[in-house]
């Protein structure tokens, strides 16, 4: 028996250990998915260009292809590799782009408030660094960021649903992951045009994660609460997809007469229910434009030129009326 | 401690013959802890919880968790783990989503390919065996601790979830499939219809077979079970494919509710359905388990899901809340075996 008892304090130990671990690492550990390092064009294979993604999800990739695309339209060699979400894998990754010598590191950062020492350890080595998608809280002149304004998006959605929906009703938002700068930003942006509709008030909030199961539990969960919600307010398409299937499920109509889902991403998920007539609004991040801005930025400083400190990648509205442009 | 412990709970004592209230307040104390649960939200969400359309979502969205915690049951009996399951759920997803994406998809998987939707669903149930196997032959041929082997399994699964998928989801599926996760029979939703069949063939298993006897007796004490003549090896190789096909089967049901083979889809899933386990009563010291305690855990994590969402409650808060529910609902229920 008191073998018995020291091994179950051993388990609860492990239990306990174990928990810890599966925390961090739910995402897998920190493999390098080196999945591109085709030399596209014959050419000028001397240039390498090296990019560290936080993770390769639906949009992000789209980013990655579009470099790749860039990268073998200039004959340049480009490596990719993801940090599955960590910080310090994505380090390592740019301290191991710099020791083989790569030209210039395009960085999607997994966290916007700990690029610091990747600034510092390109600068230090002399190589260009661009940052791209994300924008680091902390940015020195002479690094540029590439990318699109997320307090825009999530102005222009709110502003086109509340048009739609007359400037009257209850507002639920379906938020990101709250940690993030883009989801923080996009749900700024939603509240920030709801306040300036005195018939528009904000009943509900809630982190989905950017899932679209997460989001359809949600909006299943909202509905149930008696909320009379007039527009749902997604930080992405796959949330907002997910709330149109719970809306859907309750047999409740979508759009002007039931209520109006809006997104941001324009996937073409997201563009197949908007032609089908469910989704109202989404927003189109170019993540094509960023990746070719990033890949341009990048060869225009290996070229020894000058480059913005900010080169902006507009959002663009996409609703009904245009949605045949983003198809 | 005390030099005195409890009797093994299933050696039933001599004087057991009248009902003692005290006992069986002990070993259903979880479901009391339940019981107390839902009166608290229906108080605090003014009757909203209770609703019959809101209990169905309940159960509806912990679907995928339950029928993967009546396989875990039997892994935590026998003093293994599989952290595995989530990245099994997304293997599974996108694979039947594949075949089962309608002709007029934007983007699709396997041009002209058109299989009757039964074969989508066995081609995912084929991928947790698989993999569960897998997990399995490591365990027992190469005697990798459990946390390791499916730590692997876990990682390898993930990446090829979105090597297959190429990291974008896999939608428009043919409704048949959507039926899995969208559809009912008889009233009732099919998600929560597998999540019964699951339990009641779990059950069974584990209570009327021999199998289930052998997994009890591996956990209670494998030297022992060993010497016995029991072919610990095949037992155990035998539950994480069994595991890994639950796994497989919520995958088609979690990518037919959202009508899409996601590659995120499970992430982070292995936790709930740890938790659910041991809430519902399984020991991580091994031979202690049972299948409805498995379904009570579930339970008591989709009912907190979906009372903090009608409560509204800060998504950082929901996370502390959780937490804290679960660990003092383990607390409340680990006191029965002082």
């Amino acid at each position: 028996m008191i073998k018995r008892r020291g091994f179950k304090a051993l388990a609860a130990f492990a239990a306990a250990a174990f928990l810890l671990v599966g925390c961090s690492s739910t995402d897998g550990g920190g493999s390098d998915t080196s999945s591109s390092d085709s030399t596209g064009g014959s050419g000028g294979g001397d240039v390498t260009i090296g990019a560290t993604f936080p993770i390769l999800d639906q949009f992000l990739q789209t980013v990655a292809d579009a470099m790749q695309s860039k990268a073998d339209e200039l004959g340049v060699t480009l490596n990719v590799v993801a940090a599955d979400e960590q910080t310090d894998t994505q380090l390592g990754q740019v301290e191991n782009f710099i020791a083989q010598g790569v030209d210039a590191i395009l960085v999607i950062p997994v966290d916007t408030d700990a690029a610091g020492p990747m600034t510092q350890a390109a600068q230090d080595a002399g190589v260009p660094l661009v940052y791209v998608n994300r924008k680091p809280s902390d940015l020195p002149a002479g690094v540029p960021y590439v990318g699109s304004d997320s307090l825009y998006a999530g102005t222009v959605e709110m502003q086109a649903l509340a048009e739609m929906a007359g400037g009257e009703g209850n507002v639920v938002i379906l938020i990101g992951d709250p940690a993030n700068e883009a989801a923080v930003q996009r749900t700024q942006g939603c509240k920030d045009v709801v306040d300036e509709n005195p018939g528009m008030t904000v009943t509900k909030e809630q982190a989905g994660n950017w899932y679209r199961e997460e989001g359809q539990n949600i909006m299943e969960n909202w509905i149930q609460s008696g909320d009379d919600i007039k527009v749902v307010c997604a930080n992405n398409d796959e949330m907002a997809l997910g709330a149109i299937n719970a809306i859907k499920a309750a047999g409740i109509s979508l759009g002007a007469d039931g209520i109006l889902v809006g997104g941001v991403d324009a996937t073409s998920d997201a563009l197949a229910s908007m032609e089908a007539g469910e989704l109202s609004v989404t927003v189109f991040q170019d993540a094509a434009g960023q990746g070719a801005g990033g890949v341009d930025a990048a060869m225009t400083l290996i070229g020894g030129g000058i480059v913005d400190d900010y080169v902006d990648i507009p959002y663009q509205l996409v609703t009904p009326d245009n949605m045949a442009d983003f198809q | 401690m005390s030099t005195t412990t409890n009797a093994p709970a299933e050696a039933p004592s001599s004087t057991a013959a009248r009902f003692n209230l005290g006992a069986f307040a002990k070993k259903y104390l979880i479901v009391l802890i339940l019981i107390g649960l839902v009166i608290l939200l229906t108080i605090l969400t003014d009757g909203a919880f209770i609703k019959t359309q809101n209990l169905i979502n309940v159960i509806r969205q912990v679907s995928a968790i339950g029928i993967i915690a009546a396989g875990m049951v039997f892994v935590i009996i026998t003093l293994g783990i599989d952290l595995s399951v989530g990245s099994i759920v997304a293997m599974s997803a996108v694979v039947g989503a594949s075949l089962a994406q309608t002709a007029d998809a934007a983007v699709i998987k396997f041009p002209g390919l058109d299989v009757p939707v039964i074969v989508a669903v066995l081609a995912g149930l084929a991928v947790g065996a698989g993999a569960g196997f897998v997990n399995g032959f490591l365990i027992t041929k190469f005697k990798i601790a459990p946390f390791i082997a499916t730590l692997g399994m876990m990682t390898a699964g993930r990446g090829a979830a979105y090597i297959f998928s190429n990291g974008r989801p896999i939608s428009t599926l043919k409704d048949g499939y959507n039926w899995i996760g969208q559809g009912s029979l008889l009233g009732v939703p099919v998600p929560i219809l597998l999540f019964a069949i699951v339990v009641l063939i779990a059950s069974v298993m584990l209570n009327r077979t021999r199998f289930g006897r052998y997994t009890y007796a591996i956990g209670g004490n494998e030297q022992a079970a060993r010497v016995s003549g029991i072919n610990i090896d095949r037992v155990k190789l035998g539950i994480y494919v069994f595991i890994g096909t639950l796994a497989g089967l919520a995958g088609l049901v979690l990518s037919a509710r959202i009508g899409s083979g996601n590659p995120t889809l499970g992430t982070g899933l292995e936790l709930d359905v740890i938790a659910a386990t041991v809430i519902g009563g399984t020991s991580f010291a091994g031979g202690i388990g049972t299948i409805w305690g498995s379904v009570v855990g579930a339970l008591i994590i989709g009912s907190i899901n979906n009372g903090l969402d009608l409560l509204n409650v800060s998504p950082f808060w929901q996370q502390v809340v959780k937490g804290l529910i679960i660990v003092v609902a383990i607390i409340i229920d680990e006191r029965k075996n002082r």
